[in-house]
């Protein structure tokens, strides 16, 4: 096409003339753009609908892992539900959650069908609906209840403004304050409440009807109060570069703005394929972050974009880098939550060309992401001291945590050591943090400190973060994420959002280094439908506590189904002398209605039987509706899955349960 | 020239029952007839006065094409120069592009490049658009003839139609082959999505199995 800027002029317009605006042809632009306006803050609700709708059905659904139906938790089986993997999440879902759709192939007439979950369905409807398809990600949105959930309203602000103030700092105008907003709205305000700021500022400029004018728009925009501290950076950002071109200039100025904010809200959003989506709900802010880096040939366009403009518009260079410059401190903030260092990377040429390396690193990071499970996301600060030689590492908070027992809840803990570039843990112990119950997104806020941490250490280590799940019977796994440390500097905090992978070698040997004195059980369990009774195979254990004084044990394993009214639900197994290792392969039955099962706990006891004196108790397992974890996958799947053994690992708390 | 208390505008604009919702843009020279084409698609109204838009307008029309709602939002452009800078801005939100030129007019169809240039540079890469030549009444003025317009189109890769607004000729037809343009765009990018669809694909051997099997075959 490439036709030069002189013909562009040439072949063009009637009014070559750069005249500034009239005061009555900026009243008639301002009066289109409030109109404008209206509609957008209708659409940002729409699509606010639209996706707590979505958020809604996601938040009914039970996840139970892949023998079930991730909406309606159904088992799959022989006479259950039948088995449907969604096209889009891969999950399984039976066939009432689900909807076949026929597609058509987009280069020939064929049809095809495909079956999805009822959420991707409606995610894809959703996409359809806001116009996130055509934006390769949602458009600003506003939730119509702030409080539907809590993660959606990311209950940032404190760290966003405070805590990342480190990072915040270094954007230097943007207020904490800002900051704050920017996060917590990222179904973004901004652009509305800079605009309207922003004609203001033009009409003052100009100085004709500003009165009338600025107070119109004070009153349109009430709650854009809190916004004011950052729109005055702006606003000076603006009021300079109107100042050295007027009229057109500023003109200019708003429409570039407008452009950019409007580049911004997107880039704040996704820009990521619907996958992201799909992934995740809450974590949109974070995931978009990361989905943003897919975008990378979007910022190359922008570049030349922006390259265009000055072309075109010769406001003043100057002022369109240092109006980008201000947008990209918006956007570092706003972004802080997932990656203050290099969230402005997509939108300047500098930045982009600065950290390619990082970006290799993100890209990596996300190309893992796409392909293990996600687990949630994590969300840390880390900071090197150097006169310490320490790092400091806050565990900020997760989301999004896989649940663990039947009320949809974990009780998850970190587990933090640094990787060295051999690949070896750096430190034996492995530092972790408290436990937060009863929660699928902790904010642990919790800072662990590790010494003797060289400087040049720094550029090729890994933080190694791995969740667990704290229970008495085992800490089941959550995720775990790797952060390269070579980004993190002396002088400011490094914030960063991380997507929670799968087990790998150091997650088990995080896992490994918790000690359990009492050893591991091996339990089969099965539920027998002809007896209608549930089997119960005691295989085997292992590492037991010795207890006699030749370093040995006796052991034998005692059995109730509870709760035992009766007391006719009791068995034990053989005794096996003289080990810490002892194999049964015993089985036991159980009588009891799968339904029954829902409700009844299975208790296992280790004892050392001694002669002549009482039982030393070694260990005890429980195993229910009740249980997390392994045991809860195992016991259901013992009831949704009948007639076929179900085996696992578990370890031995040193509670009695029975006393 | 804004339609602000047009009370039709006031029920389309505020009418949320719709499904989809379309931001299109009319572009062209200045005086091709952008206003007056909207002006007949959205009011069915008609003048000959020519008044310069200012800046930029827009205008809210809900269709309904295959079973759904379409809540369009056409933006008119002024087509005058000194307003490039806040037209250009509102390139980027546009799904579709009218893209006009006045068959009595040679300057303004030779413009047609030069304005293919501009959304190539301001809009979304998969922003569609339609090439129209408009005011085709007038034939005892045509400079430009259908044939010419229509190769120009081919060369381009996009539809062409020629109007009329004034005499209501394929102004309709129009919009609806835009706005169906736009929806099978919109069907493709879900339903064929490379990202979407290969990226599932490996996710998907390496989702199912681990959560399945690790616990089995683990003996720690």
């Amino acid at each position: 096409m490439g036709s030069s800027n002189i013909e562009l002029k040439a072949g063009w317009s009637s009014s070559k003339t750069n005249e500034p605006l009239r005061p009555e042809e900026q009243e008639a632009i301002i009066s289109v753009i409030r109109r404008n306006e209206e509609i957008e803050i209708a659409e940002r609700q729409r699509v606010g609908r639209l996706v707590e709708r979505v958020e809604k059905i996601k938040l009914h659904a039970v996840e139970r892992g892949p023998n079930c139906c991730r909406l309606c938790g159904d088992a799959f089986g022989l006479l259950r539900p039948q088995r449907i993997l969604c096209e889009d999440c891969r999950k399984a879902v039976c066939t009432k959650c689900s909807v076949d759709i026929n597609i058509r192939y987009h280069n020939s007439e064929r049809t095809r069908e495909i079956w999805l979950c009822r959420i991707c369905s409606e995610t894809r409807e959703m996409w359809k609906k806001s116009g996130a398809w055509f934006f390769k990600g949602l458009p600003n949105y506003d939730m119509p209840v702030r409080s539907a959930s809590a993660s959606n309203t990311p209950t940032t602000t404190p760290t966003a403004g405070g805590g990342g103030g480190g990072a915040v700092a270094a954007y230097g105008k943007a207020g904490a304050g800002k900051g704050a907003r920017a996060v917590q709205s990222c179904h973004g305000t901004p652009a509305r409440g800079g605009r309207i700021k922003k004609l203001t500022i033009r009409v003052n400029d100009t100085s004709s009807s500003s009165a009338s004018n600025s107070s119109a728009s004070g009153q349109s925009e009430p709650e854009e109060d809190q916004l004011d501290g950052a729109k005055s950076n702006t606003a000076g950002v603006v009021g300079a570069t109107s100042g050295s071109a007027p009229g057109n200039g500023t003109a200019n100025d708003s429409s570039d703005r407008q452009r950019l904010q409007r580049d911004e809200s997107f880039r704040l959003r996704a820009y990521g394929s619907i996958r992201s989506f799909i992934d995740g709900g809450e974590r949109k802010l974070s995931n978009s972050f990361f989905f943003g880096r897919q975008a990378n040939p979007n910022a190359g366009s922008r570049q030349a974009d922006g390259q265009d403009y000055d072309n075109i518009s010769n406001a003043s260079t100057v002022a369109q880098l240092r109006r980008e410059g201000s947008f990209m401190r918006r956007s570092s903030v706003s972004s802080s939550w997932s990656f203050s260092d290099s969230s402005g990377s997509g939108n300047s040429a500098t930045q982009t060309t600065q950290n390619p390396q990082q970006q290799k690193q993100q890209q990596q990071q996300q190309q893992q992401h796409c392909r293990d499970p996600l687990l949630g996301w994590l969300e840390l600060a880390i900071s090197y001291r150097e006169s310490f030689h320490s790092l400091d590492c806050t565990l900020v908070r997760a989301r999004d945590l896989p649940a663990m027992d039947a009320s949809g809840l974990a009780d998850p803990y970190c587990k933090v050591n640094i990787v060295t570039p051999e690949g070896h843990t750096k430190y034996t112990r492995w530092q972790r943090t408290k436990t937060v119950h009863k929660t699928r997104n902790p904010d642990f806020n919790e800072t662990l400190q590790f010494v003797g941490v060289e400087p040049e250490e720094l550029g090729n280590s890994l933080l190694y973060v791995a969740l667990f799940d704290d229970d008495k019977y085992g800490h089941d796994f959550l995720g775990a994420a790797k952060v390269c440390l070579s980004t993190v500097h002396s002088t400011s905090q490094y914030r960063i959002s991380v997507p929670l992978g799968a087990e790998d070698q150091y997650s088990a040997e995080a896992e490994m280094s918790q000690s359990w004195p009492n050893g591991k059980m091996l339990i089969s369990l099965c539920y027998n439908t002809k007896r209608r009774a549930l089997v119960v195979n005691v295989k085997q254990c292992i590492n037991l506590l010795p207890m006699d004084n030749n370093g040995s044990s006796d052991p034998f394993v005692k059995l109730q189904l509870k709760p035992d009214a009766h007391k006719n639900k009791k068995h034990k197994t053989s005794v096996k002398w003289r080990t810490l290792n002892p194999v049964f392969n015993e089985e036991f039955y159980f009588e009891a209605s799968p339904h029954d099962l829902n409700k009844e706990m299975l208790i296992l006891t280790v004892w050392d039987k001694d002669l002549g004196k009482s039982n030393d108790f070694l260990g005890s397992l429980q195993l229910g509706a009740q249980s997390k974890g392994d045991r809860l996958q195992q016991w259901l799947d013992c009831i949704r899955l009948p007639d076929h053994f179900h085996e696992k690992w578990h370890c031995l708390a040193s509670d009695n349960p029975t006393h | 020239m804004a339609g602000g208390g047009d009370p039709k505008w006031q029920k389309d604009a505020a009418d949320q029952n719709f499904d989809y919702m379309f931001k299109l843009l009319i572009i062209g020279n200045s005086s091709v007839g952008k206003t007056s084409f909207l002006f007949r698609y959205a009011d069915d109204s008609f003048t000959s006065a020519f008044v310069s838009t200012v800046g930029i307008d827009f205008k809210v029309k809900t269709v309904f094409r295959h079973d759904k709602r379409v809540k369009l939002q056409i933006w008119d452009t002024a087509g005058q120069e000194r307003y490039r800078t806040i037209t250009t801005a509102y390139y980027r939100g546009a799904m579709g592009f009218i893209l006009m030129y006045d068959v009595t007019n040679e300057d303004s169809f030779n413009s047609v490049q030069d304005w293919v240039t501009q959304i190539k540079t301001y809009s979304w890469d998969n922003a569609q658009v339609i090439l129209v030549g408009n005011k085709c009444d007038m034939e005892d003025q045509r400079v430009i003839s259908f044939e010419r317009g229509r190769q120009l189109a081919d060369q381009l890769g996009v539809e062409f139609f020629e109007t009329s607004a004034k005499e209501n000729v394929n102004v309709k037809a129009v919009f609806e082959r835009l706005v169906d343009i736009i929806c099978d765009k919109m069907s493709e990018s879900l339903d064929a999505d490379p990202t979407l669809v290969g990226g599932n694909q490996k996710g998907q051997r390496l989702t199912d199995q681990p959560q399945g099997t690790p616990n089995a075959n683990c003996n720690c």
